[in-house]
């Protein structure tokens, strides 16, 4: 009877009822939202090295160098000489190396150069390797393999030419347009930057990058940026930006880094990745706080609109209960009325918020992940998630205590009196 | 005026015997103080007294919403003082139907489930109305064809939208329904202009009559006594009044 007559009393203040709702619902959506992307960006991010050890590089920040190395993020500052690379690579304790040579672009993608190395020894996701969805590895110099996301967006199946630029902008002048790419094969999506990567041998971009390249000048803007950049390019025969060490022991690890960052022919860096991730974590953390203690606010601010909104229909709800008194209505059966619209009120909010959360997350995924490189997956709440979810129904019904307690002792003094 | 009823008739549905109440508790304070008042079963009775005079506090303690903090209330010969509070309200719920004085009905519901509204709270009410009815929305329905309100046009509207008259009938056929014994209307006929004030009250008569209520008229308005069985003037009844209007 009492929860009839709730949603009946909610039914005729629809408006008020469903902003309050509403208002519960974005601050629940926001709050989960940004949880799932703070716990989405850190699985990512630590899903996307997995089984590499060592990450060398020419001397920079390990963080810097970690994220341009396996996140795409910002650039390379510097190469190292392939001789480093070589002598390194050819240490007794090395199990594998993968060599990573960035730098150029098609169509907004970065072009990472690479050996077959890649594909046998690149893990992510807790030790998954690389598979190909079509097609196969680079057979010829001038072969690509693209990654699922640059397949998809740019419409390219096996066989097709692609055109690489230099330099890492969407939009670039110097297009290596006389030594088309072919793609030879697209792998199966990972949720990784990997992804968003298209692969090409290292020799082929030794051969765009060669001097001889030039024969045919088409432009004088890209001539003259081709030129810069054989200067810069001219100390190592084949730059490398980065490569991914594997050890046969891991117990070899911290050694091996000391020795890299000791090496006496080149200034260079290695990291050990979970370490570094860690660091990041650490920077990242305090904006993650902030984010999280706003959404918190939120959602306080959001109970508090429903406690206003109940309070306030609380004078005007005298007569109602008076009347519901005079039938026969306990008091403790008012105090029920206004809690359970409380109750019925957070958990509609509760519940369009999390529709609205995965309505949201189906529809901006590919966005999201285009665009920042951050995969949300469509899983189930976590059982994190579900207990923010309950606390906030419980701190919804808390904060109902208020008005229905005032209600309570309103229908006590008035009793049946309708004091106007 | 009629005489009060035989004293030791078994059919008293009401017995106040030296009543006292002050809302703050404090019996100096006291807005009710009666000696002896009762009325007996299927009696009309006019209670007449000008407004302050404590008469809707009498209501409260006739409804079990108030307790005397001395003397006994009965109500049907049971002891109200005697049950809990929720027992109160229950028996409130069984026995007892209102009408008020306006604004009697709930916004949010339709014209039937208003009036259906005590059969959710009483047990004994809805099987009474399902007893006399068939169902509790056809006895809702024929108790409103009675008063005349029983019209689609006019279920059909929202009770906010219902005439001050009308909305009065609907009042008058929720405290009707389920048959509880006694009846308690506070000015139901001060918001009506005068030849409607008549007619509803012959309505309410004759549902009384057909229900076997009891009825419990308070108003100020002294033009109305002569349709009652029995007029008392609150003022003789209720000693604390005396002392209040002087």
């Amino acid at each position: 009877m009492i929860v009839r007559l709730a949603i009946k009393s909610l039914r005729n203040r629809k408006f008020t009822a469903s902003l309050t709702a509403v208002s519960i619902a974005l601050s629940v959506m926001l709050l989960l939202g940004v949880e799932r992307i703070r716990q989405e960006s850190r699985e990512g991010f630590a899903s996307t090295v997995s089984g590499t050890d060592l990450i060398v590089g020419a001397r920079a920040s390990p963080v810097h160098l970690l994220l341009f190395s396996v996140f795409r993020i910002g650039n390379a500052t510097n190469n190292l000489r392939w001789e480093s690379y070589q002598a390194l690579a050819g240490r007794p304790e090395v199990a594998w190396t993968i060599p990573i040579a960035l730098g150029d672009s098609h169509r907004g993608y970065r072009v990472l150069g690479t050996t077959h190395a890649y594909f046998d020894h690149f893990r992510f996701s807790r030790g998954r390797s690389l598979e190909f969805a079509q097609g196969m590895r680079f057979s010829d110099a001038h072969d690509a393999v693209l990654g699922a996301d640059v397949a998809q967006a740019l419409g390219y199946r096996v066989g097709q030419s692609i055109v690489i630029a230099h330099g890492a902008g969407d939009v670039s002048f110097a297009l290596h347009e006389q030594q088309p790419f072919r793609v030879s094969g697209v792998l199966v999506r990972t949720g990784t930057p990997v992804d968003r990567t298209v692969h090409v041998p290292l020799e082929g971009l030794d051969a765009i990058h060669a001097p001889e390249a030039d024969a045919s000048v088409e432009d004088p803007l890209a001539a003259a940026l081709r030129g810069r950049e054989r200067e810069d390019s001219a100390a190592p025969a084949r730059p490398i930006t980065a490569f991914l060490v594997g050890l046969k022991s891991r117990g070899a690890a911290l050694a091996m880094q000391r020795l890299v960052n000791e090496y006496p022919a080149e200034p260079l860096t290695a990291i050990l990745p979970g370490a570094t991730l860690q660091e990041v974590w650490e920077i990242v953390g305090i904006a993650e706080r902030a984010l999280l203690a706003v959404s918190v606010l939120v959602v306080v601010v959001g109970l508090a609109g429903m406690l206003v909104a109940l309070l306030t229909s609380l004078s005007e709800r005298r007569r109602e209960m008076a009347i519901l008194r005079s039938v026969g209505a306990r008091p403790v059966q008012v105090f029920g009325l206004l809690l359970g619209e409380a109750a019925f009120l957070t958990l509609t909010g509760i519940g369009i918020g999390v529709l609205a959360l995965y309505i949201v997350l189906v529809t901006a995924q590919s966005w999201l992940a285009a665009r920042f490189g951050l995969y949300l997956g469509l899983s189930w709440p976590s059982v994190y998630e579900a207990g923010l979810v309950l606390l906030i129904g419980l701190a919804g019904v808390l904060i109902g205590l208020v008005p229905a307690y005032r209600i309570y002792r309103y229908s006590l003094a008035d009793g049946m009196t309708v004091r106007i | 005026m009629l005489l009060p009823a035989d004293r030791d008739a078994p059919d008293c549905i009401v017995d106040l015997t030296d009543v006292r109440f002050a809302w703050d508790g404090v019996s100096a304070s006291a807005v009710v103080d009666i000696r002896s008042l009762r009325i007996a079963r299927g009696e009309r009775l006019f209670l007449r007294g000008p407004s302050g005079s404590g008469k809707s506090t009498l209501l409260s303690l006739l409804a079990g919403v108030a307790v005397a903090q001395s003397g006994t209330v009965r109500v049907l010969r049971q002891d109200l003082a005697a049950l809990s509070g929720a027992a109160r309200d229950r028996f409130r719920a069984d026995h007892v139907g209102f009408i008020f004085q306006m604004f009697n009905l709930i916004p949010y519901l339709t014209v039937i489930e208003n009036v259906m509204l005590p059969c959710g709270f009483s047990e004994r009410r809805r099987a009474n109305a399902q007893q006399s009815g068939g169902s509790v929305r056809d006895e809702a329905l024929r108790l409103l064809n009675h008063l005349d309100m029983a019209q689609s046009s006019l279920l059909r509207r929202p009770v906010t939208a219902l005439s001050v008259g009308q909305q009065q009938r609907v009042a008058a056929a929720r405290a009707l329904i389920g048959a509880p014994e006694l009846i308690i209307a506070d000015e139901p006929t001060s918001a009506l202009d005068a030849d409607r004030r008549q007619a509803f009250i012959e309505l309410l008569f004759q549902e009384c009559t057909r229900e076997d209520a009891t009825l419990v008229f308070v108003s100020h308005d002294a033009a109305l006594a002569s349709l009652f069985d029995r007029t008392l003037e609150f003022a003789q009844v209720n000693l604390a009044a005396n002392g209040a209007a002087a």
